[in-house]
């Protein structure tokens, strides 16, 4: 039985946003095996980032692909059952496709100089096979 | 060769700057990153030439409002604009960032130079004039405390009244200033009144205000502090302490919403939520008799609980460093760590007044302290007798698995979270290390 799974991705004109903490759009894609079922644009709003931890965790994300994410805010979202993919730049959708062939560790979706354990998630894991099919 | 040379005395010149410099490209790559840069975002040079600026200073302005493209557009430098970013310590910093263009010799736009400076010392200035902490301000990694601040925003969206019970230093009024700075009371003020430190008869006037009259000195109205709170928060730290008399008074707040200052003929009306703390069990002084029933239940709608600092001992080394950075912005010195030795002895005190008690040890040494390292001779006194006493049973009394636990999860901090570093720097082997990341619960 196919596992469904709701990917946050925070979004800047096409690409993955820079920090976490300042973004201001949201996408919330949604994955059944390897198939893309939805994808909607959330707003967020400058808030202090337990908010936004809650907020992430009420839209029912599994899963966070973010670029640069200060330290508090990893934990809280951790803490609250969601996985955390950080650092990650590059196009939403290659990224997207990255991440389901389990390619994110590749060089080219790395953002330089991030805090100690900041990506452990994205250690001995693999994220399925194939390229995201949208629905 | 002489461009060369002024190339050089122009690094030189950058390099010996706090503020920290780069220059960018029409296409917003990285071409120059001075040293000052560096330590700011915590980013080296090598990594970030040829990088998108915005992947490397991480600003909240980056996406939105970027100072660099503005002027890259309109040619008007921009000064002193104050941004924050997260830089490559997972921290956030306020910084002001001043922009210029860059021409070429026909006076072609070639890019641009942004400088900036490290505010931080000023925010936490104002941090510490105005009471704008957030959990934020709360440093910890323990389970526990992240569960709560999970939480804190649909608590502090409530509006419920909170208990919170805790022991004495262990952050119970940061912990309500957070929650107040999460609501929709956040523009409206916050008061905090020690039940404990008044007599029961200020306590009431304090609390409810007084007419004009009401007693012998009562030459004018005087608002008391649920009048000053209106529309906000009023804190009341050791709501345990207080007298039989003034838990009437609160009970009928809390009911009714109202409450009259003293000598008063009508009553006024509160808007204020209210969050209690107290260091005892409220429920044991409630079978004791000597607090309400009633106003318990009132008042314990949400319970909170701030475990004690020997209850998070792996949270002691960041709270060092975090006093440390502190300390050295509000004194202006430059101290950078405690020796092995120390942490070994803050690790294994028990700490009955808690962070507060922390804060103050490492206080002390920094008044000690000429030097860049906290040694144990900079230590209070007290630490002193007992190390020189029985160095050993100092170390004995925290447990083996709580060293361990605390040993390995600085060394993977040290190694970048690499297993295999940590292991080598441990002298274990690496299958030993990941046994004990398992058994002992250590996420790396």
């Amino acid at each position: 039985m196919s596992k469904t799974t709701k990917i946050a991705i925070p979004e800047w004109q096409g690409r993955v946003s820079t920090v976490f903490d300042f973004a201001s759009k949201l996408l919330l894609i949604e994955i059944d095996g390897q198939k893309e079922m939805s994808r909607t644009g959330n707003l967020l709003s400058d808030e202090p980032m337990a908010q936004r931890a809650a907020r992430l965790k009420n839209l029912g994300a599994n899963v966070l692909i973010c670029g640069a994410i200060s330290r508090p805010l990893a934990f809280m979202i951790r803490e609250l059952g969601v996985e955390v993919l950080p650092y990650v730049s590059g196009c939403i959708d290659e990224v997207l496709n990255a991440y389901l062939a389990g390619q994110l560790t590749e060089q080219r979706f790395s953002m330089p100089g991030c805090w100690a354990g900041a990506r452990k998630g994205f250690r001995g894991r693999h994220r399925g096979r194939g390229r995201c099919r949208r629905e | 060769m002489l461009n060369r040379v002024r190339s050089k005395e122009r690094d030189v010149i950058l390099d010996s700057i706090t503020e920290g410099v780069f220059t960018v490209d029409s296409n917003w790559r990285i071409t120059s990153f001075n040293r000052a840069a560096e330590e700011i975002t915590g980013i080296p040079r090598a990594k970030v030439l040829g990088q998108k600026c915005s992947d490397i200073l991480r600003a909240d302005v980056c996406e939105t409002e970027c100072a660099l493209r503005e002027t890259m557009g309109t040619g008007k430098p921009i000064i002193n604009k104050a941004v924050h970013i997260v830089d490559a310590r997972g921290e956030r910093h306020a910084i002001a960032i001043s922009t210029a263009v860059l021409k070429d010799e026909s006076g072609k736009v070639i890019g641009g130079v942004e400088t900036f400076r490290d505010m931080s010392l000023v925010e936490e200035l104002r941090k510490e004039i105005e009471g704008r902490w957030s959990c934020e301000d709360i440093i910890s990694q323990n389970h526990r405390m992240q569960r709560l601040f999970s939480v804190l925003p649909n608590i502090a969206e409530s509006d419920c009244t909170v208990l919170i019970e805790s022991e004495s230093g262990t952050g119970k009024e940061l912990l309500a200033r957070a929650i107040h700075n999460l609501s929709f009371r956040k523009d409206k003020p916050f008061v905090a009144v020690s039940c404990g430190a008044l007599p029961d008869t200020l306590l009431e006037s304090e609390l409810f205000g007084y007419k004009a009259g009401a007693f012998t000195d009562a030459k004018k109205d005087k608002p008391g502090r649920f009048a000053i709170a209106e529309g906000g928060t009023i804190f009341l730290d050791e709501i345990g302490d207080v007298s039989a008399a003034v838990q009437v008074r609160l009970l009928r707040v809390l009911q009714e919403r109202t409450y009259e200052p003293l000598g008063a003929v009508s009553s006024v009306n509160a808007d204020v939520r209210v969050i209690t703390a107290t260091n005892k069990k409220l429920s044991d002084l409630v079978a004791q008799g000597i607090f309400r029933e009633d106003l318990y239940y009132r008042i314990n709608i949400m319970r909170l609980e701030l475990p004690p600092l020997r209850e998070r001992k792996e949270d002691i080394p960041l709270l060092v460093n975090n006093f440390i950075s502190r300390f050295n912005r509000l004194r202006n010195k430059n101290i950078s760590c405690v020796t092995d030795e120390v942490l070994a002895t803050l690790l294994s005190y028990d700490y009955r007044g808690n962070v507060r008690e922390l804060e103050n040890i490492i206080e002390h040494c920094f008044v000690l302290c000429q030097g860049e390292i906290i040694e144990q001779k900079h230590l209070p006194a007290s630490f002193q007798t007992t190390v020189d006493a029985d160095y050993h049973d100092i170390k004995k009394a925290v447990t083996l698995e709580e060293m361990e636990k605390i040993f390995i999860t600085n060394a993977l901090k040290q190694n970048n979270g690499n297993r295999t570093g940590a292991a080598k720097q441990l002298g274990i082997h690496k299958s030993t290390l990941f046994r004990k990341l398992k058994s002992l619960n250590i996420e790396p």
